[in-house]
């Protein structure tokens, strides 16, 4: 169990990061498309700001609500990517194969973009969700209980 | 449509893994109904792509439409097709088994038990269909990490036997994963095919030399080669009855086809290193292990161990079968591993009964099972017919196509190995048949209840299949002949 952390400039850093932390996430996350970034890498920032404001705010504080609720979303980011995956092949394309995903009226390089986003925020939200439950089993047995225990 | 199959086979018991626990989330009995169905399905399409290879040739899949080199490949081509089956079918016998079977106080964690089957089974169908060497060993990784936490569920021993696995697990795959880099840095690819096309040039190359030397040791880690075998055989018999078949029947069978893929398809068949055929060392690592396996086997008292061991000197057969470098010996080896996956999950399917309906675990006290359990026995006998190798079962004619590609490969000593294994599993047996009949049990003891249906669905399908494959041995070996021999053989 992780208590609130007791110091007031930790807590006012930590309100101050956080926010500025997950733009920075989102920011890797689409900037992956143009240059260095992507899913992976977003998905690991994201995932740290939750992590952060745990360790910062304590288990049971009101902003740690959101790493909890995240912790049941396991697999969310791989069904997403399962369904861009399906969407190609129901387009006659292979597996991820962007240029048949089939969402009418769309250009062919516009399918190959919002393909690629797709599969990336996919992957981001997955390794955020590993990220956050990596700590979480670490540092609260009851809490993971609770999840299994439904 | 047809030429999605290989990729729908795996992403099928993968996304259906992925997505169980949002799916689970509030009705965690759904676990069980949503794998099997996944696995109906598996074996549905899996016979629909053999057709579909039957009829229209093999299948090479590009991920995201990246031709081969360069992009992700799956190899859908006879070998791969006909294992598919075998292999969806046992999932599907094992799950169906795994619901009286399985241990009783899991909880919650009964939704990340069928997870991990699941992920266990998509990752063996990665390895059979994979196309270039690093998915090869991604997953082989996967497969390994579902199998220790599977075999670690039960706790007590178990953790302890997983733990070694474990180790000596990671072990193999870091050896495999080096044997990789080395071969990449020599060819500068990791597409099967490609590498098939640059090495004959390289085999002087100290990098292929060292690389083959580290794939084979991390792959013999995989396939329980004698050597390296200590770990199975406490994994085995510790892992969860319900676990113990799919291990027994699919994993290690599955690495070996990950072996005779690098041998026959990447590195051709001729390949002779610093004066050294391949295909020797194979075989004479085969001989060993089929022995050796057999004698272990002999000196065993539980009943899981035994069939553990005995798992141990069929994969030494297998090899010695595909290691004679010519067709009747290479359809041999592959037919015996089908009938040997059969023949195993047959086996671990009735001690798991043994165990779970009756509570008997040695070889002394299978007499207690005797008159109470007719099916059981005759099941058991079947098994042992085919494990033995005498017609009619699917046991005998792959020996016979082994001992008749020895044969031809004038290798005495190869056939020599087979009969004596064979020797000695008929003493094996004989030693689990006599004490059933020497103790017979005592009408007083308790009768168990009911068998559950679920039980005697699995053992007799599976020893039902030991015969049938007997039967169309022809159709098969034919089949094989014809379509799933390597290229340039």
């Amino acid at each position: 169990m992780i208590r609130p952390h007791d110091s007031i400039i930790v807590q006012t850093l930590g309100r101050f990061l956080i926010p500025v932390i997950q733009m920075f996430g989102l920011y890797v996350l689409f900037f992956g498309q143009y240059g260095p970034g992507g899913g992976f890498v977003g998905g690991v920032i994201l995932g740290t700001s939750m992590i952060l404001s745990v360790l910062i705010f304590g288990h049971d504080a009101s902003r740690s609500q959101v790493a909890k609720k995240v912790l049941h979303g396991d697999g969310v980011g791989m069904l997403i990517y399962a369904g861009v995956g399906g969407l190609c092949m129901i387009g006659s394309g292979e597996f991820l194969n962007y240029a048949n995903l089939e969402i009418p009226g769309l250009e062919t390089a516009s399918r190959r973009s919002l393909g690629i986003v797709l599969t990336q925020i996919g992957v981001a939200v997955d390794v955020a969700v590993t990220a956050v439950s990596i700590v979480f089993s670490l540092s609260a047995e009851e809490i993971i209980e609770d999840s299994l225990n439904g | 449509m047809s030429h999605h199959f290989p990729a729908i086979l795996f992403l099928l018991p993968m996304f259906a893994a992925i997505s169980m626990p949002v799916v689970c989330l509030k009705h965690r009995q759904w676990s069980r109904p949503i794998s099997i169905a996944v696995l109906v399905a598996m074996v549905g399409v899996s016979i629909l792509n053999l057709i579909s290879v039957i009829h229209h040739g093999e299948v090479r899949y590009a991920f995201s439409g990246w031709a081969a080199p360069l992009g992700i490949e799956w190899v859908a081509d006879g070998l791969a097709s006909v294992i598919l089956v075998v292999l969806s079918l046992l999932g599907l016998l094992a799950l169906v088994f795994a619901g009286p079977a399985s241990p009783k106080d899991l909880g919650g964690r009964i939704v990340h038990y069928y997870i991990l089957i699941l992920l266990l089974i998509a990752s063996l169908v990665g390895i059979v269909f994979a196309g270039d060497l690093f998915n090869l060993f991604v997953f082989l990784e996967v497969a390994a990490i579902s199998s220790y936490a599977l075999i670690g569920v039960a706790g007590g021993r178990a953790l302890f036997a997983a733990f070694r696995y474990l180790i000596l697990g990671t072990l193999g795959a870091s050896l495999y994963l080096l044997g990789v880099s080395y071969f990449y840095a020599a060819s500068g690819t990791l597409n099967m095919a490609d590498m098939a096309e640059k090495l004959p040039q390289l085999l002087t190359s100290k990098a292929v030399v060292g690389g083959l030397l580290f794939m084979f040791i991390g792959l013999g880690i995989k396939m329980a080669l004698v050597p390296f075998h200590a770990w199975l055989p406490d994994a085995y018999t510790y892992a969860p009855e319900s676990i113990s078949p799919i291990l027994a029947s699919l994993v290690t069978k599955v690495a070996l086809i990950g072996w005779v893929r690098i041998i026959y398809w990447v590195l051709g068949a001729k390949a002779i290193v610093y004066d050294i055929p391949v295909l020797l060392l194979v075989g004479v690592l085969g001989t060993l292990a089929a022995v050796i396996g057999a004698v272990l086997a002999l000196s065993q008292r539980d009943i899981k161990m035994m069939f553990s061991y005995g798992g141990i000197s069929h994969i030494g057969i297998i090899l010695i079968g595909v290691s004679q470098g010519n067709h009747t010996g290479f359809v041999g080896g592959v037919f015996y591993l089908l009938n040997d996956a059969v023949m195993q999950a047959a086996l671990f399917f009735l001690a798991g009964v043994a165990i779970c309906q009756y509570g008997v675990r040695t070889v002394e006290d299978m007499g207690q099972i005797g008159k109470r359990a007719p099916w059981f026995m005759v099941a058991l006998v079947v098994v042992a017919l085919g494990m033995i190798g005498l017609p009619p079962t699917g046991g005998f004619f792959g020996k016979w196509y082994i001992i008749l590609g020895a044969l031809e490969a004038n290798n005495y000593i190869a056939v020599a190995a087979v009969l004596l294994s064979t020797l000695l599993t008929l003493a094996y047996f004989l030693k689990i048949f006599e004490s059933i009949f020497r103790h017979p049990a005592t009408d007083s003891e308790i009768l168990p209840g009911e068998t559950p249906l679920p039980f005697k669905l699995s053992v007799g399908i599976t020893a039902a299949a030991v015969m049938i494959l007997g039967l169309c041995s022809d159709l098969i070996v034919q089949f094989l002949l014809n379509q799933a021999l390597p290229p340039g053989m």
